[in-house]
């Protein structure tokens, strides 16, 4: 019999499907199984507070995935998140209350919008690359959020507009719990399409594109047709965590789509690993727990440190700045990098040196 | 060589250190139900036998309006204080559980959820206007009572919203009045010019329809506005556009940091306009950030002066008896201090009136504020069933030497 424990050593593919398998043997697929499992069960083990923050987290995993199919897997850079979460958050509300439609089909034409804007902010990105681009995703932020806030008519300027949670024959997703499987399910949708986006023709074409897109063009890759389409699916997935955030918080307005959430969300996938989707969701989880993490801390420590609580906002920022500059210097690839690496540890233990 | 063993140690430490921080989020994430957590102002630690109220507080400390954020805090947390010293709240001992949010809609969210789910509050005293509003469907949701430092006029639909309670006049009642003293003593026999001067959030919009409407309505030109960023640190553009239009009086809405910026360049630029500055403008702080660009400058001014004494406020006696245990004095605080102190002082009335200890009695409580006087820190504040717009009156104040000089009493524009 063999042992269930053992590691995996000598396991050979001798089919087409073993090599297609999105998972590479029995044991990582049970060890997937056991993390969802435990995201089932984790609405029993903690109280709705903590529920509540992991449905922050969940959603935020959804926008980064979404960014990461830009950035991290086709190389165009993206300062425009923010808006993009915001032209979802808007085009859901709009439609659930001006329109009339329910919550699953708003949220779906939400991510739809938010695409077709995406693409439009796209178009430059077949001329410029790099800065110039970011500079024109920039844009997108800065113009989308004037018209969020000046036409007052759709959206109501400043003072926001008010969406409802959703309902599925007469159940109301009024209860975190409730919310959280929601989204939840959501976010393995949005992971599983993901995985296998980039084992299809147009995901390797995305790849094509980043690790050298003159290559990519001599191959036969339309640049044109595929950047607009990375920026189509990256921002459905961000219009549609967007969507989810609206009908999450209830309310929603200009102040929740500044510049600032667009650099959350860019370093979301740097922390957590460019061109991953595990790591997009390690990404979430970290920046959305900072904040809170560093809060409690501040607070434990305050008896102790006098002066430290005076300083939230500061010490908030500089520990973001310098984890991102950690990373950026000491694991470029991020969490997912850092999750690989301690496998590893336990994989080769005691014989880490083999590996090298 | 050396270097790159150098390098791979550090390495394996800062994996080893993702690995703790990684098990520290996760302990975290499946803490304690019930942590005392940011609680502060009670001397023991709560205990749910109901004889704790329960308050949060979701202030800026250290956010875009932290110079008005950080008094109005330090003041509402000394009143619990005080009355924890004072033996409680009819033997209940009080307990606030503040957050400092940073001026971020997000967190303030999280920090609502904290403190209700966790915290168990049933009212919370919050601050800016963006985030109230981003809070008003929950708070009406999980029934809790909420008197924000926001003034907004959006917050006062009892129908739409009916947990939010305004503590002071709204924005928009600010600038009204303003408006309208400015009208009465109008001497010269065409009608005032005005010009609008708000920073580009919730905040800084919120007055400006309802005071650009009211001020048409009595013959008032509205000639300009202009937006000025809430931490702004040059504003000549905006106000050699402004001049062009020639106003004979702008409003301001913005914190003490925009406002003295605006009031430094109009002087640099010799801008001959009246400046009136609507509450979060007004204000001590202005006056160091200004220097003598404030001289003239006008303030609406809701809240009492620690400065004007005793036997003109009797309600700063109060505070002169925590500040003294202390070993402080009413010239170590300002009027932002006064403003915290007396929003905690409403909230708490409302507690002490609740016929239960919940959300839903706490609002009874507060409905019952009848002509609540707090010893002169504010006007009377007034609460029904239908009406949650405490009150309508302000004073203003002019800057006279260096120094605040209230020159109305209470007056409101509806008189």
């Amino acid at each position: 019999m063999r042992n269930p424990f053992a590691l995996e050593c000598g396991e050979f593919k001798v089919s087409y499907k073993q090599d297609m398998a999105l998972y590479k043997n029995v044991r990582v697929r049970r060890r997937v199984l056991l993390v969802m499992a435990f995201f089932i069960l984790y609405p029993l083990l903690a109280s709705n507070y903590y529920i509540s923050l992991a449905t922050l987290a969940a959603m935020a995993a959804i926008g980064a995935i979404g960014l990461n199919i830009l950035t991290g897997y086709t190389g165009l850079i993206s300062i425009g998140v923010g808006a993009f979460l915001g032209v979802g958050g808007y085009a859901t509300a709009l439609l659930t209350t001006k329109v009339g439609l329910s919550f699953w089909i708003a949220v779906p034409l939400a991510g739809l919008i938010t695409a077709a804007v995406g693409a439009i902010f796209g178009i430059p990105s077949l001329r410029l690359k790099g800065l110039y681009l970011a500079m024109a995703t920039l844009a997108a932020q800065v113009i989308i959020l004037f018209l969020i806030v000046n036409w007052e008519s759709l959206t109501n300027g400043t003072a926001g507009l008010i969406v409802q949670r959703p309902e599925l024959f007469g159940f109301t997703f009024s209860s975190e719990i409730s919310y959280y499987y929601l989204v939840l399910a959501v976010l393995t949708g949005t992971a599983v399409f993901t995985m296998n986006l980039f084992r299809t023709r147009v995901g390797r074409a995305f790849v094509a594109i980043r690790d050298r897109d003159l290559a990519a063009e001599v191959m036969g890759i339309n640049l044109f047709r595929y950047k607009i389409y990375a920026f189509a699916i990256s921002s459905f997935f961000i219009g549609i965590a967007g969507a989810l955030m609206a009908h999450y918080s209830r309310v929603i307005g200009p102040e929740h789509y500044d510049i600032g959430v667009s650099i959350a969300y860019l370093a979301m996938i740097l922390i957590g690993g460019l061109g991953s989707v595990i790591g997009s969701i390690f990404g979430a989880v970290f920046i959305t727990l900072l904040p809170v993490v560093l809060r409690e801390g501040i607070a434990f420590l305050s008896p102790w440190v006098p002066g430290l609580a005076d300083h939230y906002a500061g010490i908030r920022e500089l520990v973001f700045g310098l984890i991102i500059i950690l990373f950026l210097i000491y694991e470029p690839e991020g969490l997912n990098k850092i999750w690989r690496n301690i496998k590893d540890y336990f994989k080769l233990w005691p014989f880490s040196y083999s590996k090298k | 060589m050396n270097q790159n063993m150098k390098k791979k140690g550090f390495k394996h430490w800062w994996t080893m250190g993702m690995m703790v921080l990684a098990a520290v989020l996760l302990l975290a994430a499946c803490g304690q139900e019930t942590s005392g957590g940011t609680g502060n102002g009670g001397g023991s630690s709560g205990d749910d036998s109901g004889e704790v109220i329960r308050i949060g507080g979701i202030f800026d400390i250290t956010g875009g309006t932290g110079d008005v954020g950080e008094p109005y805090a330090q003041g509402a947390k000394a009143y619990f204080e005080y009355v924890n010293e004072q033996g409680g709240l009819d033997g209940k001992e009080v307990k606030l559980f503040d957050i400092d949010y940073a001026y971020d809609v997000s967190q303030a969210l999280e920090a609502y959820r904290r403190l209700t789910q966790q915290d168990k509050v049933i009212g919370i005293l919050g601050w800016g206007t963006g985030d109230t509003e981003a809070m008003k469907e929950l708070i009406a949701e999980d029934k809790i009572p909420y008197i924000s430092g926001s003034y907004s006029e959006n917050l006062t639909n009892v129908e739409e919203h009916p947990y939010n309670f305004l503590s002071a006049a709204t924005y928009s009642d600010q600038a009204r009045t303003a408006i309208h003293w400015f009208v009465e003593n109008w001497t010269e026999d065409r009608p005032p010019r005005m010009a609008l001067l708000y920073n580009d959030t919730p905040f800084g919009r919120s007055p400006v329809a309802d005071a650009k409407a009211y001020a048409e309505s009595l013959g008032v030109e509205v000639v300009d506005e202009q937006v000025v960023d809430i931490t702004a640190l040059d504003a000549s553009s905006q106000l050699l556009n402004m001049r062009s239009k020639e106003p004979d009086f702008a409003l301001i809405q913005q914190t003490w940091g925009a406002t003295a910026t605006i009031l430094k360049d109009a002087q640099r630029l010799g801008i001959e306009t009246q400046f009136l500055g609507l509450n979060w403008a007004a204000g001590e702080g202005v006056i160091p950030l200004a220097g003598d660009a404030a001289e003239g400058f006008i303030g609406v001014i809701p809240h009492a002066f620690p400065f004007e004494g005793l036997d003109q406020v009797p309600g700063l006696a109060e505070i002169e008896e925590y500040l003294e245990n202390k070993g402080k004095s009413l010239d170590d605080i300002n009027q932002k201090f006064v403003q915290g102190w007396h929003s905690a002082k409403v909230m708490l009335e409302g507690a002490r009136l609740a016929d239960e200890l919940t959300g839903e009695g706490l609002r009874r409580g507060l409905e019952q504020l009848n002509e609540f006087d707090t010893g002169g820190l504010g006007a009377p504040v007034t609460f029904t069933e239908d009406n949650h717009r405490g009150t309508t009156a302000v004073r203003l104040a002019q800057v006279k030497d260096g120094q605040w000089e209230i020159i109305t009493d209470y007056i409101s524009y509806e008189e």
